[in-house]
């Protein structure tokens, strides 16, 4: 395989951009989803801790 | 406290030597399936015969290295063994030894059946025990450590190959090529390189697993 | 926790703006077309998930030296968002090497090594949901992660040695000087998001920490929570 010109290829860029994107975005929502579910736990249970 | 660890473990070994030659049978049907998963090609048989050969050997090692714990869960010896006032990290290489002479008994029992099968035999056959000797260590050593956690644990026969298997890629690969050119010729002697990898890769983990098992089975 | 949704917030802006700059305004390269500009996710993404992975062995090193719980929680964090970042490297990495190589996977030491150790690390991961004892799940993914770690760089060399024997293909990690600038930018916004990641889990696993050790023994079975 040498190096000659990759034609086009927006596709994949577009894939590679908009997967990074919403694996960020669903992790990130997941997360502060878990962290208010902890919180409201957290507070009912009383002074504890 | 070593060698009584080890002469524990070799006696367990020796009365249970049933379930080794089970293993061996499980091994050899392995490499025989490899076989028809590849299809009658002669050639390619043999080119890829010393992959079959460690493959082979390290699902078998999943079959004994969780067993070598079984003695300890029943009755749950493995806290009585703690009660002793001894050092754990003897019972571990004393384990990682006596795991390792298996592994290499069923190594060397499954060439003979890479010979027959793939056509791929080889004459130097010191060199070939030493890769296997060293192969075989690369995997004792973490897999003693994961089947004593393992053992203890749901799931145990999972989770001991989902946890083994990423960490001796390694040994795994180093192992497979040094054979490899054993069997099909080393004109530039590059296995040397590799056994030389298998041995750093031994050095490290026996010290590493040895260092840490006191941890895992404290409490 | 407002730090860490400024960290995050931080990171989102970053990327925002590098992703712009690399989509739009670096010019295409000469060989690899518009398919170079994948490298400015890849690239960043690369460097902070060998961040993660040695903060995972720090805090695996903590634990086992101080007994101090909080190191598990941080340590679970390390784990959950460096077995994501290996996930989605390995899936950037695919997506650059198809229209460039013609295949899904070429065996880049440097991706296989990344491979490996998302197996590793799913292990670990899968490890702790088996075990309930918080106490000891917490000294034995201490001890996996510790190995798992050290192995890293035995793997990388064994396979870049096993491929250097059949490929001599070019890895996509050299990076022209013009181009560096959505590079860096890049680099930062992923470093944000993931100490704010980082951050939002370790509360979280904390949280559930103090659940557990807070729960009463009901006949001498504990209802364990899943990590």
């Amino acid at each position: 395989m040498t190096g000659g010109v990759v034609v086009g290829g927006w596709g994949f860029v577009i894939a590679a951009y908009s997967l990074t994107a919403i694996v960020f975005l669903t992790y990130g929502m997941t997360l502060i989803t878990k962290l208010r579910d902890e919180q409201s736990r957290a507070e009912p249970e009383g002074k504890q801790k | 406290m070593l060698t009584a660890a080890l002469r524990k473990e070799l006696l367990l070994q020796w009365r249970t030597r049933s379930q080794l030659m089970a293993v061996f049978v499980f091994g050899a049907t392995t490499l025989l399936l490899f076989s028809f998963g590849i299809g009658p090609n002669a050639e390619m048989l043999r080119t890829f015969s010393s992959g079959f050969l460690w493959l082979g050997l390290l699902l078998s090692s999943t079959l004994t290295l969780s067993e070598s714990f079984h003695a300890e869960m029943e009755n749950r010896a493995l806290e009585g063994l703690l009660l002793l006032p001894s050092d754990p990290r003897a019972l571990y290489y004393g384990k990682a030894i006596a795991n390792w002479l298996q592994l290499t008994l069923l190594g060397c029992a499954l060439v003979p059946v890479m010979v027959v099968l793939y056509d791929a035999g080889t004459t130097e056959l010191l060199k070939l025990l030493a890769i296997i000797l060293l192969g075989t260590a690369g995997l004792s050593a973490p897999g003693t450590l994961y089947a004593a956690m393992t053992a203890q644990v749901r799931a145990k026969q999972t989770l001991l190959p989902l946890l083994l298997f990423p960490l001796i890629v390694p040994a795994l690969l180093a192992s497979v090529k040094a054979t490899s050119l054993t069997i099909l010729g080393d004109p530039m002697h590059q296995s040397r390189s590799w056994i030389a990898l298998l041995a750093a890769f031994d050095l490290i983990y026996w010290s590493l697993c040895g260092l840490l098992y006191g941890r895992v089975v404290e409490e | 926790m407002k730090k860490a949704y400024v960290f995050i917030a931080l990171g989102v802006a970053l990327l925002l703006v590098g992703s712009y700059i690399g989509l739009f305004v670096a010019p295409a390269e000469e060989y690899m077309g518009q398919v170079q500009r994948i490298m400015y996710v890849h690239v960043p993404t690369a460097w902070n998930w060998m961040l993660a992975v040695l903060f995972a062995f720090g805090c695996a090193i903590a634990f086992l030296f101080t007994a101090n719980t909080k190191w598990d929680a941080r340590l679970e964090a390390g784990l959950e968002v460096a077995t994501l970042f290996a996930f989605l490297l390995c899936c950037q990495g695919s997506i650059w090497a198809k229209p460039t190589w013609g295949v899904w996977w070429d065996w880049d030491p440097r991706l296989t090594s990344v491979a490996v150790l998302l197996f590793a690390f799913l292990g670990i991961l899968a490890l702790r949901g088996f075990v309930d004892d918080p106490q000891r799940r917490a000294v034995w993914s201490a001890v996996a992660t510790i190995i798992a770690s050290v192995d890293l760089p035995i793997v990388y060399y064994s396979v870049k040695w096993w491929n250097s024997l059949h490929q001599q293909q070019s890895t996509p990690q050299t990076v022209a000087s013009q181009f560096h600038l959505p590079l860096r930018i890049n680099a930062f916004g992923v470093l944000f998001l993931m100490i704010g990641f980082i951050m939002l889990r370790t509360r979280i696993a904390n949280y559930r920490l103090a659940r557990e050790m807070a729960m009463p023994p009901i006949g001498g079975e504990q209802a364990g929570e899943l990590a």
